[in-house]
């Protein structure tokens, strides 16, 4: 485990750091170097996806600059009928996102060759940023420094792949130009395939017979640990808008508000399966493998969630085909997983090689994440409803599918985290504000969730107020909502969301650190993000 | 059982596509939807193929081919482009691993057979080809009506671009065969000079057939470009070499992911710097091999990569085969096939002989040079841009050369390996254990 831990921490490093020396560098930089495939922006005509585009504070992304309206959170600003509403959502002008869900650009951009004279400094560039990759790389994997790690608590919140949003936001910087507009179309098959991978691993690990021996208060439960989180969001973001629209003219019948908040609430209701390791006890003791059922239980609503987001609330206008009622669309969404799943099925369980099961699975995969997509459905769901049934079919090759899942899960989370990172529309304020109200209404759903557990339930969740490490941490599936709700419906206010849900998860995750320092002594708690079946330490006594 | 699978896999991916009119899905799920279903696609393929005793690799191309916008057109050409995305990885990828076969001190012993199969086939065949077309020229409409002198400039040029062999096709077929021996080190060795040696040739020809078109040209300038390109690329290839040898041996973990980073760099950034990425990924992997003692775990961290990377770059590969213009210029293409053929095998049998090669070398080595891809392509390319008011023309004659060979020849070079008993002798080199302080846990100091 430990070695996985230094892995992911030199990789991490690593990388931030080459991004950093690109950064630096002042003109013909690796930067440059790495745009290879690629030319220069399209179309200089088209504003920058970080330029401010809104006129007044709160002004809705997509306004002209005259909007009449002063602060509005685009939720507020059209509310009948719904159908032109979603319409609206199409005229957005955040480029980024709107280039996502635009069809692809036919021609594919040249090559363009470095003039000669700036050939040299370049390839030094080049030379030096792989080299200080590699004195990073080793930096990061010696122990001294992972003693200094340990001792400052950051191991978590490096080993949770934030880091890797950072080398995406670097990355994206126009100063630096690493991933820049045209290598992020090149780069978003990433984004579809990770969301894939993440529904699919998620599924995959939902094994029916593992539930059949749970307390009869589990359904409360889970009930309550969701549904708190779920409505204390939802309420806060009613709130926020009737602040803002003075208590006048806000309304909740306005559909955009309604998706937006129920994607909010959504990925709020969501914990981190790697919270399990913060409950005391070991991994093989039974309230630990409970909670982790639990936990998966959360992530079934989650994804239930977003089916019902992503049919209810589809984009329509003529481009789109095929058009069905939501209801149509949540028995398209879960039938083609279940197609995807049977031939995955038949797929998978054919004899293979360690190599030829990565390609098996990754084709699978990407196929399934690609489907859902071009019909512009969640690949998360289409990809747990594959996984759960290739988990609960018979067959023996399940620890080899299993294996070579675990093999693959953490480079496609930590890429898919990079192109997060590198699409995430950090520099519209209101979602940092969003982003308060967000952590604040989440935890207290959770603390509310925990009290209502521990008193109509038999399961103890706030003994020495363990609810914060048993319930913040926020997984992986809660980012993966967002994103998959940014590529179904990028414009408006999608980003404002995404910044209050990734910022939450790292401020939770420090919040989370900074009460395990409270409240344990130096031996470490060493967080695996979203890691399998490994043996955790255990609490110290005190804590327990 | 495969074709069933194949055929529900094109049902889905006509369904998925069906949705949108032009077959244009939203950004990013045509690439991720044809990389899966190539993949798979392309996999069962090659299960099929092995099965009738035809190279894998064989069946990645025409699974490529068939799917691709030429026949069934599941594939359409603006995915074919974006896949292309893992093409620069796969050459690298592949020549690293060609390099890191070429150990000096197993090849010594084979060293004058490559020098003398390099000599007399590589370039005795691109003579050959240079005569065959001069004396086809009546039959090509480009050249037609061309003079004397002009014809027999693009003869050499067009005779240099067909010779072009593939290292990429070698080397995945010696992994697939799992071969070793000296018809396999051999060919490996011819291939990978040969590489070096088309490209100069090319330049040379190039450069006479610009100054006898009147083109402007400077012989210092084509020089300097020359050296560039492959010193250029063999010093930078030393550099990442080294690097990656340090990291293999200092840091050891996540070098797998560390590896194809610097694949990627050295394809992507290579490009532009006008370095050749083969042979930038060639030099590190020699450089490893001879001077390190990485060269096995280098190896291994390649090997657990390279399959989906592999399969998706021949499908690529195939789906990237016109078969338009293939009908166009099919007659003189095959007849082009067979005399380049018979140039490289006749030529290896003389020069192993000079060279007094093993029986066996003498015998197959040849057929292992058929192989013939990206190289070939690229020159053709460039050709195509030197001399546009016909070199279109001749570039879709090069294409259906190229287009043929990958059809035919992976299927002859696997039917030599077989014959000469070489497949399935590698021996599986283990891994050294990384050094440092990887996978140790470490203990905190008590409070």
């Amino acid at each position: 485990m430990l070695r996985l831990l230094s892995e992911n921490r030199r990789a991490a490093s690593a990388l931030v750091a080459l991004a950093l020396l690109v950064a630096a560098a002042p003109s013909a930089s690796l930067a440059q170097a790495l745009h290879a495939a690629v030319p220069a922006a399209p179309d200089p005509g088209v504003p920058d996806s970080r330029a401010p585009l809104d006129p007044g504070p709160w002004a809705p992304a997509w306004a002209p600059v005259d909007d009449p309206e002063p602060w509005l959170p685009e939720w507020s600003a059209a509310v009948d009928p719904p159908q032109p509403a979603a319409l609206r959502d199409l005229q957005a002008t955040d480029e980024t996102a709107q280039r996502l869900a635009t069809p692809e650009a036919v021609d594919v951009a040249p090559v363009e060759p470095i003039p000669a004279a700036k050939r040299p400094p370049v390839l030094i560039k080049t030379i030096l940023g792989l080299i200080a990759l590699l004195a990073l790389a080793y930096l990061g994997g010696h122990p001294r420094m992972r003693v200094l790690e340990q001792r400052l608590r950051i191991s978590q919140v490096v080993t949770a792949g934030f880091p890797f949003i950072a080398l995406g936001v670097v990355a994206n910087l126009p100063s630096v130009g690493i991933l820049t507009d045209t290598v992020l179309d090149e780069l978003t098959p990433v984004l579809r395939l990770g969301l894939g991978w993440i529904g699919f691993a998620a599924g995959y690990r939902f094994d029916t017979r593992a539930f059949d021996d749970l307390p009869k208060d589990t359904a409360k439960a889970v009930g309550f640990a969701t549904l708190m989180p779920f409505l204390t969001v939802l309420t806060a973001a009613s709130l926020l808008l009737l602040l803002a629209s003075d208590w006048t003219d806000a309304t909740f019948r306005d559909p955009i508000f309604l998706r937006d908040a129920l994607i909010l609430g959504t990925a709020g209701a969501m914990t981190a399966r790697s919270a399990s390791r913060l409950v005391n006890g070991n991994a093989n003791d039974g309230w630990q493998q409970r909670f982790k059922k639990i936990v998966q239980l959360e992530q079934l609503a989650g994804i239930a969630g977003l089916a019902f987001i992503a049919a209810y609330f589809r984009p329509q206008g003529p481009d789109l085909g095929w058009h069905l009622p939501g209801t149509a669309w949540i028995f398209l969404t879960v039938g083609l997983g279940a197609t995807i799943g049977i031939v995955a099925y038949t797929i998978l369980r054919r004899p293979a090689t360690g190599a030829e099961s990565v390609v098996l699975l990754l084709g699978t995969v990407a196929f399934a994440a690609g489907s859902a997509s071009a019909l512009f459905v969640s690949p998360i769901v289409v990809c747990f409803v594959a996984g759960v049934l290739l988990a609960n079919f018979p067959g023996a090759s399940k620890d080899r599918l299993g294996d070579a899942l675990e093999k693959l899960e953490r480079p496609i989370y930590l890429l898919f985290l990079v192109v997060v990172g590198a699409i995430w529309n950090f520099e519209d304020w209101r979602g940092w504000v969003l982003l308060v109200v967000f952590v604040g209404a989440r935890l207290a759903g959770k603390w509310l969730g925990a009290h209502l557990t521990s008193r109509y339930t038999n399961f103890d969740t706030l003994a020495h107020e363990r609810w914060v490490a048993n319930r913040a941490p926020m997984g992986q599936l809660s980012i993966a909502i967002v994103v998959s709700a940014q590529l179904l419906f990028p414009h408006g206010s999608i980003p404002i969301v995404v910044t209050a849900v990734i910022g939450g998860a790292i401020v939770t995750e420090v919040l989370v650190q900074v009460f395990a320092r409270k409240a344990t002594p130096a031996e470490d708690v060493v967080l695996d993000f979203e890691a399998p079946e490994e043996p955790a330490p255990a609490l110290p006594p005190e804590v327990a | 059982m495969s074709i069933l699978l194949i055929l529900a896999l094109g049902g889905l991916m006509h369904a998925a596509r069906s949705f949108h009119g032009d077959g244009v899905g939203p950004m990013g799920s045509g690439t991720a939807l044809a990389f899966g279903y190539v993949l798979l696609t392309a996999f069962f393929a090659g299960r099929i193929f092995k099965t009738v005793r035809l190279p894998k690799l064989t069946g990645y191309i025409a699974a490529g081919m068939i799917v691709g916008p030429s026949v069934l057109g599941l594939l359409n050409h603006h995915m074919v482009e974006q896949l292309k995305i893992v093409n620069g990885v796969a050459i690298a990828l592949i020549a690293l691993t060609a390099g890191n076969e070429l150990d000096f001190r197993e090849f010594r012993p084979l060293l004058r057979s490559i020098q003398w199969i390099t000599l007399v086939a590589v370039v005795g065949t691109s003579v050959l080809l240079g005569i065959a077309v001069f004396a086809l020229k009546g039959f090509l409409p480009f050249m037609a009506d061309m003079q004397l002198t002009h014809a027999l400039a693009v003869s050499m040029v067009l005779g240099v671009t067909m010779a072009a062999q593939s290292p990429a096709v070698v080397v995945a077929l010696r992994d697939e065969m799992e071969a070793d021996g000296p018809v396999s080190r051999t060919v490996l060795g011819v291939v990978v000079i040969a590489d070096l040696v088309v490209i100069l040739l090319f330049a040379l020809v190039s450069s006479i057939a610009k100054s006898v078109f009147g083109a402007p040209g400077d012989a210092l300038e084509t020089v300097g470009r020359l050296a560039w390109e492959i010193l250029g690329s063999l010093g930078a290839g030393a550099m990442m070499g080294v690097l990656l040898a340090i990291y293999l041996r200092k840091v050891a973990g996540g070098a797998a992911l560390f590896v194809i980073t610097v694949t990627f760099v050295m394809a992507e950034v290579g490009t532009r710097l006008h370095f050749d990425p083969l042979l930038v990924a060639l030099a590190a992997g020699v450089l490893i091999r001879n001077l390190t003692h990485m060269g096995d775990k280098l190896h291994h961290e390649i090997e657990a990569s390279s399959l989906p990377v592999y399969v998706v770059f021949f499908a690529v590969a195939g789906a990237n085969i016109h078969l338009d213009v293939l009908a166009l210029v099919g007659i003189p293409a095959a007849a082009f096939v067979l005399v380049r053929g018979f140039g490289l095998m006749a030529g290896t049998k003389i020069g192993a002989r000079i060279a007094d090669a093993p029986e066996n070398v003498r015998r197959f080595a040849g057929m292992g040079l058929l192989p013939q891809a990206g190289l070939a392509l690229a020159l053709a390319l460039l050709f195509a841009k030197t001399f546009p008011e016909f070199g279109d023309d001749a570039a879709a004659l090069t294409l259906g050369v190229v287009a043929l060979n990958e059809i035919i020849a992976p299927a002859i070079y696997r039917m030599a390996l077989m014959r000469s008993g070489e497949a399935g002798k590698r021996v599986e080199r283990q891994a050294p254990a990384p050094e440092g302080v990887e996978g140790e846990a470490v203990a905190l100091p008590p409070a």
